[in-house]
């Protein structure tokens, strides 16, 4: 586990991946906040665990199948309503490009 | 109106004057509305009412039993429901901004079996923004009272729909436990909560924080009344891939519903020394071991047991919670639902940023900027591998002391409930009060938080009853035998 505090530009790029705009105030009280957490994080240092199967999930279940049949769609479109924007019943968008 | 005593009324017992026709599914509901007019300003349970909708189903049901046809053991009972869960047409905002006005499409897949019970829905309730949190503050909307203490916090995420039946708002109601939600704020209202083992209830619906530990349940008045509840929402559900019907012995919903108290009264429990340290307030450790005394004085064994990896289940669950989270907020983005904030530029990126930026509160961007960082190459090993081996040998730490002992019991939190404000200042302080709870979730196993009755004076404290997985009957039986001993009168 390398360094366990972030700079200030690493917060930057994490914002921009997550796709947050941060006010500079926020900033500063999450700098401090993940430096202590990850502060804490680094006790997982001291525990061996070489070797361990990492557990990805809740449960044990491999894979659950459901047979491959026709199925009727009850709620088509019930989503629409929920748009933010639309147009004659389609989500409306900004340009992807620019 | 004259026989209504909320106090006392429970799931159990409305069924039953229901069908005497000592009242109607209609009074009932009416009067519980009546009681929320009156005192939900004071405590803040609810964040969005359906009066209209729960009238009707009450009516509806009161024609079923007028016309002598069947009724189900929930038919007509009012019920609040935590507002992270889908009900078709009524807003489920998880208290989010970003959610403010979203109305769901659908029904949750425990919603839909509920319909089919007739339940009536009185309202959602409060909670911390989706589910991050223990005291329902990081609520956008609003701050939920304790109702044995309004200065007092009533414990979270699923705060509010804890408040609402202690404060004899709604009958029973349902919340969601990732590391103690459901549990936590029992605890600090003096009701009862359910998590059930992982898998057991359908999460189709249920807006996502952290897939891997959610799980829905109950909380309600009474260890009868959760295993009812529980009962009818449980099952497998083709929308979710991790639900199943129980992988257990025969006879699972018969044992549920109707436990060998015989059998169950010389259990052996197990008390794991690591959950019994300095940090654990006086009052609650005293509470515990008054229930530990009953118990033991009805036939249960008790032995000591050890889980030695609980020490690094809060760092451990806390990486696997924000990466998940960083994953399953994202859909959060403005475009296709929830509130979109265009900046200046307005641009699809700008949408994305404006809207997040302004839509999540300060404990939602901390976890998605931390599960971010924990899950980029160069961290992934360190942080989120590492802690997934944790997770395991937290596991088998389980499976080991399962070995040994039926139950394992322990206390829920490290205190009763905290004053409002008292926690917010430091992420890490409030983080803390789910050190108990947190390590049933990253095993999948069922636990119930269940209020020390011996307890009458002061704040509520609860403990904790752990089973094996798929092992319900287990600690619900118990703790139904616990109540009937302490508290004959709410049977």
């Amino acid at each position: 586990m390398s360094d366990s505090s972030i700079s200030k530009k690493t917060l930057e790029h994490l914002a921009e991946l997550s796709r947050i705009k941060l006010e500079e105030k926020e900033e500063e009280k999450l700098l401090a906040d993940l430096s202590k957490i990850l502060g804490h994080f680094d006790e997982l240092k001291s525990l061996n665990t070489s070797g361990v199967e990492p557990m990805n999930g809740g449960t044990e279940f491999k894979n659950s199948f459901r047979e491959d049949e026709e199925r009727t769609n009850t709620n088509q479109g019930a989503g629409a309503d929920a748009f933010p924007e639309s147009e004659d019943g389609f989500l409306k968008v900004p340009p992807v490009f620019e | 109106m004259a026989s209504f005593d909320h106090k006392n009324l429970t799931i159990k017992k409305f069924h039953d004057g229901l069908l005497k026709r000592d009242f109607s599914a209609l009074e009932i509901a009416k009067g519980f509305f009546k009681e929320i007019s009156e005192k939900d300003s004071e405590i803040g349970a609810y964040l969005s009412l359906d009066e209209e909708g729960a009238l009707r189903q009450a009516k509806a049901v009161d024609d079923l039993v007028a016309n002598g046809e069947p009724t189900g053991a929930l038919a007509g009972v009012p019920l609040a429901i935590k507002d992270n869960i889908l009900i078709k047409g009524q807003p489920a905002t998880a208290a989010s901004k970003i959610l403010e006005n979203y109305v769901a499409s659908y029904d949750a897949g425990v919603i839909q079996k509920l319909k089919t019970e007739q339940v009536v829905f009185i309202g959602k309730t409060n909670m911390d923004e989706f589910a991050m949190g223990s005291s329902t503050e990081n609520s956008a909307f609003k701050v939920t009272k304790n109702p044995h203490d309004l200065e007092r916090v009533p414990g979270g995420s699923s705060g509010g729909s804890a408040a609402a039946v202690a404060a004899d708002l709604a009958l029973g109601a349902l919340g969601s436990d990732t590391g103690g939600s459901i549990r936590e704020p029992a605890s600090f209202c003096g009701v009862v909560g359910l998590k059930p083992t992982y898998g057991a209830v359908s999460r189709s619906g249920l807006i996502a924080m952290a897939s891997s530990l959610d799980q829905i349940g109950p909380l309600t008045k009474t260890v009868g009344d959760a295993a009812l509840l529980f009962n009818a929402i449980r099952g497998r559900d083709p929308l979710d891939a991790t639900s199943s019907e129980p992988l257990a012995s025969e006879n699972y919903e018969n044992r549920l519903l109707n436990p060998d108290f015989e059998k169950i009264k010389g259990m052996t429990v197990g008390i794991p020394e690591e959950y019994f340290i300095d940090g654990l307030d006086k009052e609650v450790e005293n509470s515990v071991r008054l229930a530990m005394k009953t118990m033991e004085s009805f036939g249960v064994k008790f032995k000591k047991t050890s889980l030695p990896h609980t020490k690094y289940a809060l760092s451990c669950y806390y990486i696997i919670n924000y990466a998940e989270v960083s994953s399953n907020l994202a859909r959060f983005d403005g475009i296709r639902y929830g509130s979109r904030v265009k900046g200046q530029g307005s641009s699809l990126k700008d949408i994305y940023f404006k809207t997040r930026g302004e839509g999540f509160g300060s404990e939602s961007k901390r976890r998605i900027i931390l599960g971010t960082f924990v899950l980029s190459s160069g961290y992934y090993d360190a942080y989120y591998k590492k802690a997934q081996q944790v997770r395991r040998l937290i596991k088998n730490d389980f499976d080991n002391a399962f070995e040994e002992v039926d139950v394992i019991m322990t206390p829920v939190a490290p205190g009763p409930a905290f004053k409002i404000g008292e926690k917010t200042a430091d992420p890490l302080t409030m983080y803390l009060e789910d050190i108990f709870t947190i390590p049933v979730n990253l095993a999948g196993l069922p636990a119930v938080s269940i209020p020390v009755r011996e307890k009458k004076e002061g704040l509520p404290v609860g403990f904790q009853l752990i089973g094996k997985p798929w092992h319900e009957p287990d600690i619900l039986g118990l703790g139904q035998y616990y109540e009937k001993t302490t508290a004959p009168e709410l049977y």
